[in-house]
């Protein structure tokens, strides 16, 4: 799973307000190359909850220096750009699980993939 | 360009000669096939009234970019065309002019082009034992033996299921000691293939094939095999057009980028037809919620490698072969030496409960179950409602656009009506997928804020009573 994914991913459990952003507990971690396209990650960051993409990034320990806030014209800031690029698409969870901020429900995350079904009396 | 000096040779042209190449495309594509002959080959194609074709002229050095086009099923080399062929009136006739015709057509452009192309396919002697295992489209829970995929530049003939599109038996060409060209002394085999449409004609398609096959038999003194042929000849008959054409794929390219099949594996012919339909910009996350083997989104993180895709199913072993497919492919693309990932993840989820933040994705793009091969249509009629509005939930309002495949029209189309608040038909595709007649439904998804529309609350009839507050609560996240 990639943290582009997860900036994504939210918690449906019934009843649940505030399933979001989902809290990672990764037990194996990779980093694969991916061809780097700087207007694609440029163009990405205003689509992005910055700030789960940092506390992902933190809790993964791939937070690479990058800010608590967006910087203002990061736009041809090729460096920054880069960073992002790694985090959002090549830091990927293969095993660990995501939690719900809210209920506390764990949902796997097995060979990069997270299962998100809830159970019949969860929906 | 480059013309043809008085006795047929190619000039001294580093272009090559100028042939007509015809592509059998997926019907309902070809206009889309057209775009990207127009975009990656930079000629204008012309659309058969023959559905399924395009035809389109190239000089040969362009012959290696015509194996990479993406919408194309098959590619042949046409010999010689005809817009309005006067067949004669009596059977007998009709099949004397065509063996007679036989000895006259301009073969040798087409040869030249044929042997040409046949200097592109790799000695592969190690097949014959791999692909004997061909996945059958209903057949569950069986992986096919690993397929070549041609990325870069040039075609294998691939592993293929037995359902083509077009109902002609593509038998394997099993001569992994054969080069280029027969070797000196060895006769040359081949084959007719006769399609004919219409309902004027005299005669049948097999008919035709044999008698037209005789007449090149004898021109040429190959020999007739209909299974280990080197030259498969085409003669196809729609109405009064009539083309001749050497084939120039053994067989479909349609599947080739899936090594893991499933049940209902769309051909990557169709992915690309309906990725193009919804111009993927960078940046666009694009979805599939119900993406089975991954055939879809994995052919947009190939193609159109700027969005990113996100892919899910609720079916454990449909959401592993996708993760499958995705990681054969990259292993296949490292062992060419290029290591790059691609960008696409892979997810398990319950589609009419998607995972996802409202508002966060630009292109939904998917199969939708057809209620013959997978689910039932009584299952359709609650699943395509709770879809529809679950996607729309999930796409951005104004700018989101959905490309949707579906065999069950009906049940779409009233779904759809009821949604006219959130979504909008903008244009539709009728198609062939196995032999059934099927629709891609483009969509644009209105401005309409989710949870402000009538349509945002629908509840199943047995539902309404009780769950109704429920629901409401849990639109907003």
């Amino acid at each position: 799973m990639k943290l582009l994914t997860h900036n994504m991913l939210t918690s449906h459990v019934k009843g649940v307000i505030k399933g979001y952003p989902l809290l990672i507990k990764a037990t194996e971690v990779k980093v694969n190359e991916v061809e780097f396209n700087p207007q694609f990650v440029s163009r990405m960051v205003p689509k992005l909850e910055w700030t789960a993409l940092i506390q992902a990034a933190e809790e993964l320990g791939h937070r690479q220096d990058l800010p608590d806030e967006l910087i203002p014209d990061y736009d041809g800031n090729e460096e920054f750009l880069k960073k992002v690029h790694r985090t959002l698409l090549e830091v990927e969870v293969m095993e660990g699980c995501l939690k719900c901020p809210e209920s506390g429900r764990e949902f796997p995350i097995s060979r990069g993939i997270p299962n998100m079904l809830l159970n019949e009396d969860e929906v | 360009m480059s013309e043809l000096s008085a006795d047929g040779e190619p000039a001294a042209d580093s272009a090559g000669i100028t042939v007509t190449i015809g592509a059998t495309v997926p019907t309902g594509f070809e206009h889309t096939a057209a775009e990207e002959v127009k975009e990656k080959i930079c000629v204008d194609a012309k659309i058969s009234k023959d559905r399924g074709r395009i035809y389109f002229p190239i000089t040969t050095d362009k012959l290696v970019q015509v194996h990479r086009l993406r919408s194309v099923d098959n590619l042949f080399v046409v010999v010689e065309e005809y817009d309005h062929y006067q067949f004669k009136e009596s059977k007998e006739e009709t099949l004397a002019e065509l063996q007679q015709l036989a000895s006259k057509l301009p073969w040798n452009d087409a040869l030249d082009v044929w042997k040409l192309n046949r200097t592109f396919k790799k000695k592969k002697s190690h097949r014959r034992g791999a692909n004997k295992s061909k996945a059958k489209p209903d057949v569950d829970g069986q992986d096919a033996a690993e397929v070549e995929n041609e990325q870069e530049g040039v075609p294998e003939a691939l592993s293929e299921d037995a359902s083509n599109c077009d109902g002609i038996d593509q038998a394997e060409t099993s001569t992994p000691d054969q080069e280029d060209q027969p070797p000196e002394g060895k006769v040359t085999k081949f084959r007719v293939t006769c399609s004919r449409a219409g309902d004027k004609h005299s005669f049948s398609s097999n008919e035709a094939a044999r008698d037209f096959g005789g007449a090149v038999q004898e021109h040429f003194q190959w020999k007739a095999d209909m299974t280990k042929f080197d030259i498969e000849v085409l003669l196809n008959i729609h109405n009064e057009e009539v083309v001749i054409g050497i084939a120039l794929t053994e067989e479909s390219l349609h599947r080739r980028n899936i090594s893991h099949f499933g049940p209902t594996t769309l051909r990557s012919t169709l992915c690309y037809g309906m990725l193009r339909l919804c111009k993927p910009q960078p940046s666009d996350i694009i979805l599939d919620p119900m993406c089975g083997t991954g055939a879809i989104p994995l052919e947009g993180a190939i193609e159109f490698r700027n969005a990113f895709y996100m892919a899910g199913d609720n079916n454990d072993m449909a959401v592993n072969r996708t993760a499958n497919n995705v990681f054969h492919f990259q292993k296949q693309q490292a062992d060419k030496g290029s290591s790059f990932g691609l960008p696409i993840d892979t997810v398990r989820w319950d589609l009419c409960s998607l995972p996802m933040r409202t508002s966060s994705v630009d292109i939904i793009i998917t199969d939708m179950p057809f209620g013959k091969r997978m689910g039932s249509r009584k299952k359709n009629w609650d699943l395509y409602p709770s879809c529809l509005r679950e996607m729309a939930r999930v796409i951005r309002p104004g700018s989101g656009k959905a490309v949707l495949l579906t065999q069950d029209k009906k049940c779409f189309t009233k779904a759809l009506s009821r949604m006219g608040g959130l979504w909008k038909k903008v244009h539709t595709v009728w198609v062939n997928v196995g032999g059934l007649h099927a629709g891609v439904f483009l969509l644009k998804r209105t401005a309409a804020v989710f949870g402000q529309t009538p349509e945002d609350v629908y509840v199943p009839q047995a539902d309404r009573s009780s769950h109704k507050e429920e629901k409401d609560s849990s639109e907003v996240s």
